[in-house]
């Protein structure tokens, strides 16, 4: 591999960092105005809070260009001296197996009592998990969300604090597919096959058309490649690019959690 | 939201989804009444109102006046009215188990196999594109959902088999897939794996699960889907002998 291939390699990971990067400035925005609302807020109250929280992700999920699909906070177990368990969570867009499009956006409608059957301890899934560990940003998927909106979507979750304590997270959803149709012009652009691959190796996009996004790319030393990204959210950021034993070149995508994959 | 709590339970969730096609009331009555004779909705529990069951299931209010009517005539649910009142759910085990012998006896064999052909498509597929596709992690929680499955009562190791084809669905990265496999389970309830009122089907039920996760985890697709769509065919297979013994007026009595 040449030097001029790495370095376009390098660029086309920074342009894929672009396309998402602005999710996650919303998502940050989000994070500082919930932080103050609340450190000012000596009994946080779901009913007060909920009104917040729908003002505040409701410009941005009804915004035609947004790639936020669904967008809220969800409360640490015990914060909210009203609510124990609570999720704010919105939804806009249309999924393809509904008959038509939603007007405007709907709150998801989430289980709350502890004791009903469907109820479920989120802090044990991995987008509420991931983040409580390393305190940070963490993009979980793609994955089939068929518990909310049975589409295939990437999560994206950052903790809130106030008082250095965890009082819960904002986040966002992304479809799949949305992501995909702004991706691959970027891709198409850059030379040799392009591939977006998440931290476990499964396909986001690709420039090569018969690789599947969601099938796993079976590289030899790909998961040695992507292990410091898994590892990247405790340790601080991974800009090092890898050379795989076949020739091709791993560069992470800013610190999206994605990498790119040049062959 | 991934894994979510909104609807945590998705069986439970796709009971209040939107409804297609013609004899609207029927089906809605049908789901409702497989819901309850499975053990999905419990009893006692209330259910939604007629103008939020109309609303989410995208139906008339008089079609779901309809489906309520006919619930209450099974004995599946009681009205109360006024202030705290409401349709609530009564479920009585030999009642369930009657009427689901019911439906099976007017359930004629080109259906079942029928129905086991289109369980069998899907969730073969399902399993023949996860074992492509299974990260550790998704290992990790097929072995899980195994792990948890009660195999003690019928309805729990159902509830096993139903889970863990959704995770495999899932799994296949295919929200197509995923959606017509809840669509199936709604629209069978429990009527496909009526089988697993015999331990000796439940511990097929759970060597079944063992073969396909062991088929996923070494990337195996063929197997996966052979032991997936061997074991729908063996239900229906109990299934049409079962009503075979029904109509000869030699039921199992279970």
């Amino acid at each position: 591999m040449t030097h001029a291939v790495a370095t376009d390699a390098a660029t086309v990971a920074r342009r894929v960092a672009d396309v998402i990067d602005p999710v996650f400035a919303v998502i940050d925005s989000w994070r500082d105005a919930a932080e103050r609302r609340l450190s000012s807020d000596a009994e946080p109250r779901a009913a007060s809070v909920d009104p917040f929280v729908h003002d505040l992700v409701a410009v941005e999920l009804v915004r035609a260009e947004t790639l936020i699909t669904g967008a809220g906070f969800v409360a640490a177990p015990g914060y909210l001296v009203d609510a124990p368990w609570h999720l704010a969570w919105w939804l806009s867009g249309r999924s393809p197996f509904q008959a038509e499009a939603a007007r405007g956006i709907r709150r998801l409608d989430a289980e709350s009592d502890p004791d009903a059957e469907s109820f479920r301890d989120y802090t044990t899934l991995e987008w509420w998990r991931v983040p409580e560990r390393t305190g940070s940003r963490h993009l979980t998927g793609p994955y089939v969300d068929y518990l909310c909106t049975d589409d295939y979507t990437v999560t994206i979750t950052t903790p809130v604090r106030v008082d250095d304590e965890m009082v819960g997270l904002v986040g966002a959803d992304v479809y799949v597919a949305r992501l995909e149709q702004v991706l691959l012009p970027v891709l198409r652009g850059a030379g040799g096959t392009c591939t977006i691959v998440n931290a476990s190796g499964r396909i986001v996009a690709s420039s090569e058309t018969h690789r599947a996004t969601g099938a796993l790319l079976r590289l030899d030393g790909l998961a040695e490649a992507l292990a410091p990204l898994r590892e990247a959210e405790a340790a601080g950021r991974v800009t090092d690019a890898a050379r795989l034993p076949g020739g091709g070149t791993v560069v992470p995508c800013g610190d999206t959690s994605l990498a790119l994959v040049v062959e | 939201m991934p894994h979510a709590t909104a609807r945590a339970d998705a069986a439970r969730a796709v009971i209040f989804s939107p409804l297609e096609g013609a004899g609207r009331a029927e089906l809605v009555e049908q789901r409702l009444t497989d819901a309850i004779v499975s053990g999905v909705l419990h009893d006692g529990e209330r259910l939604p109102s007629e103008a939020d069951l109309a609303k989410s299931l995208g139906v008339a209010l008089v079609t779901a006046r309809e489906a309520l009517v006919a619930l209450r005539h099974k004995g599946l649910v009681r009205t109360r009215r006024g202030r705290d009142g409401g349709s609530f759910v009564t479920y009585d085990r030999d009642a369930s188990a009657r009427l689901l012998d019911e439906r099976l006896r007017t359930t004629s064999r080109i259906e079942l196999r029928d129905l086991s052909l289109h369980v069998a498509a899907i969730a073969g597929m399902a399993a023949e594109v996860a074992a492509d596709r299974a990260s550790d992690d998704d290992v990790a929680s097929l072995v899980e959902i195994d792990a948890r499955a009660d195999l003690t009562s019928a309805g729990g190791a159902r509830r096993a088999v139903s889970r863990f084809r959704l995770e495999v669905a899932a799994v296949s990265q295919s929200p197509r897939l995923v959606h017509e496999e809840l669509r199936l389970q709604a629209e069978t309830g429990p009527l496909l794996f009526l089988c697993l009122r015999a331990q000796e089907y439940r511990d097929r039920s759970r060597q079944a699960r063992l073969d396909i996760i062991d088929a996923i985890r070494r990337a195996d697709a063929a197997s996966a889907r052979r032991a997936t769509v061997d074991h729908v065919t063996e239900c229906v297979e109990w299934l049409i002998d079962e009503k075979a013994r029904l109509e000869a007026g030699e039921g199992s009595g279970s």
